[in-house]
Formats: C-alpha cells, structure tokens, sequence
C-alpha cells in the first residue's frame, strides 16, 4: 500500500514536472502578444501587420535560434483602451504571466501605453509601441534606463518631430499658393484641445510669423466636436488662406466635411489622423477632398524597396492600404527577428543590447535609436533625411496621393544640393474654390 | 447673428430630444439613460438602411424611426415594466441598456467612423454666415415637432391622459387609466422623438458606437435646468444652453472646448437660485 | 492562564452563537478567510492584480453606497471623488515628491474637500435634480484639466506615479487588508446611531427634520464620508496602476459604480462589494469571447436584473434567511422557529 502510494506521487510529479516543462520540450515557438483596441482601426492593423509578418516568417521556416527552427506564435489581446484603462493594463498582465507571451507589440492610446508599459517592464519583456507618439514614454527609457531599457518605439516617431514635419508640408502648401494665387500666405491654427498639440501649438504661433506668413487666429475645439460650423464662419472672415488642423479625433472627420461643404476658400495642411484612413472619403462624403495630411503609407509611394511589397501583400490580404499601427509587421519582420537570429536567444537583455545600436530598413524609411544628451539610449525613433521623415499626402479626387518629400531641400544652406524625393510623388493642388476668389 | 443662427440650431437639437426625455420622466418617472442610445440606434438606422441598402433617405428615416420604437415598446414590455417598482433597478436597467445598445452597434458597424448624407445638399449664406440647408431643415423639423408635441398634448384625450398622470400619478390611476399602457405609449412617443432627433441631425454628425454619451450630458442638464417634467422648461432650457454653448465659441475661440463645462455650470448656478429648475414642480408629495 | 482560557471560551461561543448561526454570517467569515489566504493558494500575478483591482473597485462602490444607497443622495458624479482623489494624490506625490503612504489619505481629504464643494450647492436640491446635476461635476473638472496640462497633464494623465511596494504579495496584503479594514469601518458606520440616521434621510427627511435632527449636516456627513473613502479608492489606484488619467473621472466610471452598488442591493454596503467581487472577475472572464465582452456583461447585468430587481444580494439573503415576524431577529431559511424569541416563523 505504501509503495503504491509512493508510486502514485512519483507519478504525480513526473506528471507536473512535465506540465511544467510542456513550454521548455515545445519550446519550438517564439510567442509575441499583439495588444491593441481590436475593436477598431488601430487595433485591427495592429493585429493585421503582425499577422502579416509572423505568416511570412513562418512560411520561410521561422526563426532560427541557435541551432533549432522556430515558429512565430501570436497572441492576441484586446486591450479595450479606448474605453477603459484598467481593462487596457489586465490585458497587458494577462499576455505577460497567462500567456507568458516573450515579446509585445502594440498600445495606442497614451494613457493606456503607459500602464502598459510599466508593466511590461516589472516581467523585463521587450515592448514595442506601435501607436503612441507622445515623448515621455521614451524619455522614461533615458532616465530611468535599467528598468525602462525593454521599451522601444515602433511607430510613429515622437510627438515633438511631427510640429517639426507639419512646418516642412506648411512650407511645401505656402510655396504652392505663392506660385498659383501670387498671395499673401494667412494661416489659421485649429488644433483640438489636448495635451499633445500642446507643444505643437505654442511651436507654430512662434513660427509662423518668422516664415513670413501672418496667423490670423488659433481654434481649439474638443477632439470630439460635431459641429465645427461657428469655427469655420470665423475662419473664412479671417482670410486664411491655408488652414493648419492638429487633430487626432473625430473632429477631423468633422471639420473636413463641414469646411468642404462650405467650400472654405482655404487648404488645410497639417496632421488630420482620420484623413489617414481609407474610409475618411467615405466618411466625408467627398467633402474632404484636397486635404493635406502627414502619414506612414500612401498608396504607390515608396520610401524604399521594401514599402512595395509590404503594401502590395498588406493589399492583397486586408483589401486596403495600412495605417501606422500596421508598422507591427515591421516590428516584427526587421526587428525582432533578425535581432534574436543574430543574438541566438531570446534573452531580453542581450537582445536589447543589440537591437539599440542596430540600424535597419523598414518599410517607411531607416531606424536609428536616439540617445538623449547624457549619451544614453532612448529608444526613440530618429527622424530625418535618410531615416524616418514620413510623407506628406492630399486626397485628390477620391485617392490619398503622396505629395510631399517633392524636391524637399532638408537644409538648403549646407547642402544645397541634397533634394530628396519618394518615389510616387505627384503635385499638390488647390481646391478649385480657392482660386475664384 | 452667427451666435444667434448657431444657438438655434444647437439648441433645437437639445429641445427635441430633452421633451422626449422629460416626456417619459414627467408620466412614468423613468430617468431613461438610454434615451440618447436609441437616438443613436436610429442614426445608425439610417446610415444602414440608406447606404447599406441604398433605400430612399426620407423612406429609410420613417423605417429606421419606425423600428427603435418598436425597440423602445420591447424594451418597456419585457424589461422595464417587470421592474417598474423598483426605481433603481429601472434606472441601472437602462444603463445597461445603452451600454448593450453600443455593443451591438460596435459589433455590426465595427468603431470606425461613418457619416450619412445630407437630405438636402449645399449651403446659403445669411448675412455673410453660412447655413446649411440640412442645418435649416432640422430647424423646421424640430418646430413641426414640437408643434406636433404640443397639439398632442394638449388638445386629444391621450394628451389630457399624459398631462394627468404626470400631474399626479395615484389620482389618474384611482380615476382608471391603465398606468402601465399610458407609460408604454408615452415610452413610445418619447423614444420616436429621439429617433427623430437621430434621424434629423444624424447627417450633420459624425456616427461612432460612442456618440450618445455626450447629448446625454447636456439633454439631462437641460431637462434638470428646464424643471423635470415640463416641456415647455426643456424648450427654454434647450435655448438657453445651446446659445451658451455658442457664445462660448464664438467669444473664447480657444476655450471652444469648454463649452460643455460652461453650460454644465450654468446649469448648477441656475439650479443654486431655483433647485426645481425654471419651471419645474416640485414634487413634495413623493417621498 | 485561566483568564486566557475564559476569553477563548467566550470568543468560541461568541463565535458559535453569533456567527454560525446565520448563513450570511458565515459566508462574510469565509470571504474574510479566503481573501487573506488565498496567496497561500495561488500567486497567479494576474490574478493577484484582479483581485486588487476588485478590492479598489470594492470600496470605490461600497462608498457610493454610504451616500446614495444609504441617505438616498443619488450621486451620477462619484467618479469625481475618485479622480480628485487620484489626481490629488498624484500631484502630491508628483510635484511635491511627497511618498505615496501619504498621499493617498492626502488625497483623500482633497476628495472630502470635493464633497463638501459639491455637497454644500446640492443640499437644496432633491431626487432627480440631484442625480442629474452631480453628473456634471466630474464633467466640469474634466473640462479644466484639459485646460491646464501643465499642471494636470492633459489627456495624458500624470505618470510616473511609484507603487507604495513594488512586491506581489506586498501590494497584495496591502490592498487587500486596506478593503477590508474600509469595509468593516463603512459597515460600522452604517450600523452606528449615524447610519440609522442616514436610513431615515431616505426614507422621510422630513420626519427626520421634525424629530430635531440636523439633516443638513447629515447629508454634508454623507458626502464628505462617502468622498473620503471613494479618495482613497482612487488614490490607490492611482499608485497601483502608476498613472492618474482623465478617465478616472469619466462618465462610464460614474455609471459603472451605480451598476455595481445597484446590482449588488443598495444600502447594505456589502452588497456593492459582493457585486464587484462578481461582476469585475466575470468581465475577465468574458475575455474568452473579447469582441462580445462587454454585450455578455451587459446582457447578464440586466438579465440578473429581471429576477433580482432587488438587487443579488437582497435575493439570495432572502432565499437563504427568515426574518422574526415578532422580534425582527432573523434566522437561517431552515429554521422553524426563531432562535432568540421562539416565535413560529413561517
């Protein structure tokens, strides 16, 4: 009786021994969380870029580490943050100690990321974002390095160079005004309120006025507005000729439908996130035609060779053109994998080790690693000729169009020479309405 | 004159979908949360059955408004009358409710944003201000409607029947009106109007899964300030936050973001004066 | 030696009179037991944080409950106690580099500060109006920090919060033991001479009034308490997920507590916190079916509504639990007379 009790336990624990090796002997996966609002856009491209890139990887036989084959696993987690924080953070927790997920992609909303990102950090995973642009979440990395050095930026580059971007389109649209309607350049600043155009708002009252343009008045209303039409009467007295909108939320559906409706005599340039999507045309009824916004991917603009086939297969499989948050395929694809290939572990110190001082193509351009002014690792995205510069793009008659870097001189002074143009550019245009006037 | 055109506009949006509300408060007593989810179902009604299935707009308009009040009489049948004792429960019933409501959007509509076309195209411009027709036509709409409310009310027996038992539910009861058959019919009228309400200005707003909560706030704060349960509080009331929210646009250009806050604080200012709102009952008797 | 033994017999006794004799009695003993050992069980860390996170939530509802379930106050707006508390500790702990242990209770009183602002202008107002205009405080707050992001972080919210411990079972213990000791205080208060006063708000202030009791300082009482404890709910949770953002003040946080405090069975404290400890795991786990997670949730919210409009909890202590008809004592369902007066229950 008693040996066959002690038989029993030893076979218990052979059993749980096993249950708990089950991971290490079927350690043939490499498992990645994909964590986003699954319920809309964002998250949906999210999951569609990954999704991408594992099938890719692992149709060419996975990754290999060290000496074994493995395939790429992914986990797919509803971060619902666009509704609900905490919701956002469990779902975080739940990749890291239920699905004991090695790597994460994703997060979109500010104020989920860094939750998020806190606790990806206490598990020492690799967390790339593929969403927020704000730059305190990699700024954290810079000052706090040894507990924050898991997080990199994917996508986009941080909040601070979009002001910077914007004024480069700003330029491009006044020149082509200049050209075609020989007026003085008046810019309207709309920007929704909240925290993030912050910055940008201050940088453009400022700068402005030294571009030799005058600013004739500054507009915030709430990201979520339904009727901009007050704002759009006071704008046309003004006589704005070009209208610069920072807008993240729904108003910028809004106000294009209503200033198109209205055919305000002005060209709105700047960053409008809803005119990156396809169904923005759909969305405005057509009322947003001509609008200028900053974007990843446009349809048939290439940065470099590796954009076309990334849009082509994203086109053939999800039937449209990928936002920004779609960059997870190349989070995936040109970063975590060739990174564990060439460290052969999957260890996340020494993986991060080499991932920071790597540089490498994606489909939107080059990523460098910055470092902050202390010489440490940010972790954040370099922008700028030759690496990430993002396009400039206008829908013109039902398609978003790639119009800017066009001849785009980056620094006139100490390269006069250095021109720089994506492949696929065509000319900006005015809205007919403006040139009657 | 633009704060004059944007107040009325803004403001008989507001009107339309608060008498509903204060409608089915004033005879039931029901605080309906999810007035401004059917309000939003019926938005979406239009969207779907004249995009989706390219039906005439005015045709799709009366079959979408048609459809959330047979919702709206489902609803009072099976969930809310089985309840009605228990105010609580009604009230967290109809919380719920909207929350479910946005669900089933999300998943048949997913969360992207979608827009409906204007009944009537185009613009005019009045004194240098630009209006859209479809602005103008809400405009009548709500006037015809309210028009409509008031000859309801106050000159057919159904009205005398809904005047009376919002003045004093037990009397009307003990003189033998059904309690229960008035509250759904008033439940039905009130959740077409806010159907009507969707109907009318769904094309001048943006459709997400989302966009009840935000009339939600200002409707209640307007039937608060209005005085629960009168209609003709919630219409001045509708106008006077509506012009509010206008001024603050116009006057503060880069607060136009505060215009929520702002009439949400006039409202509690106007409420420190009059607690029963501006022409508001108190109801003593109902402890 | 012998005192030692005398008290023990009494506690036994007590123990055995006064709580197994009631089923409820007994399940609130188990709850107390299970939640303090279950580390002994399990350290699923995802777990663990579902069960702080409930905690949270836990006194987040039970305080809604002291004011609106107990003096009948509907308060819409209690998410305002929780941000202020969140955003107060926060900034304490931010801009001033004070330790989190302190500023939770900190902002705490920042809270009660809050419900006295908000407290003091609704003393005039009744029912309906009262519900309806609390709802726009947290509103009007919200407005203001977006207002001022430099001070408030905008949408961003304040990050960079610290944890009070960073271990498991610390946080665990902490939270946990910081529930239990604000549910039993709550519970207290309730069922001391003020809670019997805050019943008799609800059910005839006036009578109240007529019976020489300062109502006015009463209903202040109410908020400033209810303030208090939904502050430091918010405060911890502010430090436990490091971030204070704009969304502790929103409308569905305002809502989602009605939903608990109501589901659960208003005015009783413990029903609040028995619905959170139900609804909050279930919403977890709904994750098995993640795009129909919140319909399920709604849909078993107004289902259980339809059996229970009482609330759960008032439903199942009526199932399992007779009361006295002539000493109003009550007693488990099985019994057939009562145990203290012998009087036929049924």
């Amino acid at each position: 009786m008693k040996k066959c009790t002690l038989g029993w336990r030893m076979l218990l624990v052979a059993c749980i021994v096993m249950a708990f090796s089950l991971p290490a002997w079927a350690a043939k996966t490499i498992k990645i969380g994909v964590i986003g609002p699954m319920q809309s856009l964002e998250g949906r491209d999210h999951w569609a870029g990954a999704t991408m890139a594992a099938d890719e990887i692992n149709a060419a036989g996975g990754v290999k580490v060290g000496n074994e084959k493995m395939q790429i696993v992914l986990i797919k987690a509803d971060s619902n943050e666009d509704k609900n924080i905490t919701d956002a953070s469990n779902a975080m927790e739940r990749l890291m100690t239920k699905d004991k997920v090695d790597f994460v992609v994703g997060g979109f909303r500010t104020e989920a990321v860094f939750p998020m990102q806190d606790i990806a950090m206490d598990y020492k995973k690799i967390f790339i974002g593929c969403g927020a642009a704000t730059d305190a979440l990699c700024d954290r990395v810079g000052t706090d390095y040894k507990r924050y050095k898991y997080y990199f930026r994917g996508t986009p580059f941080k909040s601070s160079y979009l002001a910077k971007t914007s004024i480069m389109h700003l330029l491009a649209c006044a020149a082509v005004i200049k050209k075609e309607l020989n007026a003085p350049i008046k810019v309207a600043l709309v920007a929704e309120k909240l925290a993030w155009t912050e910055g940008m708002v201050k940088l453009i009252q400022g700068y402005v006025p030294k571009l030799g343009m005058e600013l004739v008045g500054t507009w915030q209303p709430s990201a979520n507005a339904t009727d901009v039409t007050a704002e759009l009467s006071a704008i046309q007295k003004s006589g704005a000729n070009i209208i610069f909108t920072v807008f993240s939320g729904m108003v910028g559906i809004t106000f294009a439908r209503q200033a198109g409706e209205f055919k305000i005599p002005a060209l709105q340039v700047g960053i409008n996130v809803e005119s990156q999507k396809d169904g923005f045309w759909e969305a405005t009824k057509g009322m947003g035609n001509y609008v200028f916004t900053m974007n990843t991917y446009v349809q048939g603009v290439e940065q470099n060779e590796l954009t076309k086939p990334f849009m082509d297969g994203y086109k053939k499989r999800f039937k449209g053109t990928p936002t920004y948050t779609a960059d997870t395929y190349a989070s995936i694809k040109y970063n975590l994998v060739p990174a564990i290939e060439a460290v052969g572990s999957l260890d996340s110190d020494k993986l991060v080790a080499f991932m920071e001082a790597r540089e490498y193509l994606v489909p939107s351009g080059k990523v460098k690693y910055e470092k902050n002014k202390d010489g440490v690792y940010t972790h954040d995205l370099t922008w700028g000729p030759g690496y990430l510069t993002s396009v400039g793009c206008q829908w013109q008659d039902g398609k978003l169009v790639g119009v800017w870097p066009n001849n785009w001189m980056p620094d006139p002074k100490n390269y006069p020479n250095l021109k720089i143009t994506y492949k696929g550019m065509v000319p900006i245009k005015l809205p007919p309405w403006m040139k009657k006037q | 004159m633009d704060i004059l055109i944007t107040g009325l506009i803004t403001g008989s949006m507001l009107a339309l979908l608060a008498i509903g509300f204060s409608l089915i408060f004033g005879v039931a007593r029901i605080i309906n949360i999810a007035h401004t989810a059917f309000y939003m179902v019926a938005a979406y009604g239009i969207f779907y059955f004249s995009i989706r299935l390219g039906l005439n707009p005015i045709l799709s308009m009366l079959i979408s408004v048609a459809f959330v009040t047979l919702i709206g009489v489902l609803v009072y049948k099976f969930i809310i009358d089985p309840i009605r004792e228990h105010e609580g429960a009604v009230l967290i019933a109809t919380m719920t409710l909207a929350m479910f409501l946005q669900e089933v959007i999300l998943q048949l509509f997913t969360g992207d944003f979608r827009s409906i076309d204007f009944m009537i195209g185009g613009y005019f411009t009045v004194a240098g201000y630009k209006i859209f027709y479809q602005q103008l036509l809400t405009f009548g709409v709500v006037l015809i409607m309210l028009l409509a409310i008031w000859f309801l009310l106050m000159k057919t027996r159904l009205g005398l029947a809904i005047r009376s038992m919002a003045e004093d539910r037990e009397v009307a009861n003990l003189m033998g009106m059904n309690e229960s058959r008035l509250a759904m019919i008033t439940l039905a009228i009130s959740v077409a109007l806010a159907g009507f309400t969707g109907a009318v200005i769904g094309p001048l707003m943006v459709l997400n899964p989302h966009m009840w909560m935000e009339p939600l706030i200002i409707m209640m704060a307007v039937v608060v300030l209005g005085g629960l349960g009168s209609i003709k509080g919630s219409f001045i009331a509708a106008f006077i936050l509506g012009f509010t929210e206008a001024l603050v646009v116009f006057l503060v250009p880069t607060g136009a973001f505060l215009k929520g806050p702002v009439a949400l604080i006039i409202m509690i200012l106007v409420l420190l004066m009059r607690p029963e709102g501006l022409f508001g009952v108190a109801f003593e008797e109902e402890r | 030696m012998g005192l030692v033994i005398f008290y023990v017999k009494k506690l036994f006794k007590i123990f055995r009179n006064e709580v197994l004799v009631l089923p409820s009695r007994v399940v609130v003993g188990l709850f107390f037991i299970v939640l303090l050992g279950l580390p002994l069980v399990t350290q699923d860390p995802y777990f663990i944080r579902i069960i702080i996170l409930t905690s949270i939530f836990a006194i987040f509802a039970a305080s809604w409950d002291l004011l609106s379930g107990f003096t009948g106050q509907m308060n819409f707006g209690h998410a305002l106690f929780f941000g202020v508390g969140a955003y107060g500790s926060a900034m304490l702990n931010i801009h001033f580099n004070i330790p989190p242990w302190a500023t939770i209770p900190m902002g705490a009183i920042v809270a009660v500060l809050a419900g006295l602002i908000v407290g003091i202008p609704c003393l005039r107002l009744k029912h309906t109006y009262l519900a309806l205009t609390t709802l726009a405080f947290p509103i009007i707050l919200l407005g203001i920090i977006i207002a001022l992001p430099d001070i408030s972080g905008g949408e961003l919210g304040m990050t960079g919060l610290k944890r009070i411990t960073e271990s498991l079972l610390g946080n665990y213990y902490l939270h946990v033991g910081v529930f239990l000791v604000l549910a039993v205080i709550m519970w207290e208060i309730t069922d001391s001479n003020t809670g019997i006063i805050f019943h008799a708000i609800r059910e005839d202030e006036l009578a109240v009034k007529a019976s020489g009791i300062n109502t006015v300082f009463y209903k202040l009482l109410a908020f400033c308490l209810s303030g208090f404890f939904a502050g430091i709910a918010g405060g911890l949770y502010a430090h436990y997920m490091r971030i204070a953002g704009p969304s502790t003040l929103g409308v569905d946080q305002s809502f989602t507590v009605v939903i608990y405090a109501i589901f659960g069975g208003a005015a009783t404290i413990y029903g609040p916190i028995a619905a959170v400890f139900i609804l909050f795991p279930l919403l977890e786990v709904f994750r098995l079916w993640p795009e129909y997670r919140m319909m399920l949730f709604a849909a078993v919210v107004l289902v259980i509504l339809l059996y229970m409009p009482e609330g759960l909890i008032h439903w199942i202590r009526d199932k399992i639990e007779k009361e006295c008809p002539r000493c109003k004592i009550r007693n488990i369902a099985t019994r057939k007379t009562c145990r203290i007066c012998t009087a036929n229950l049924d």
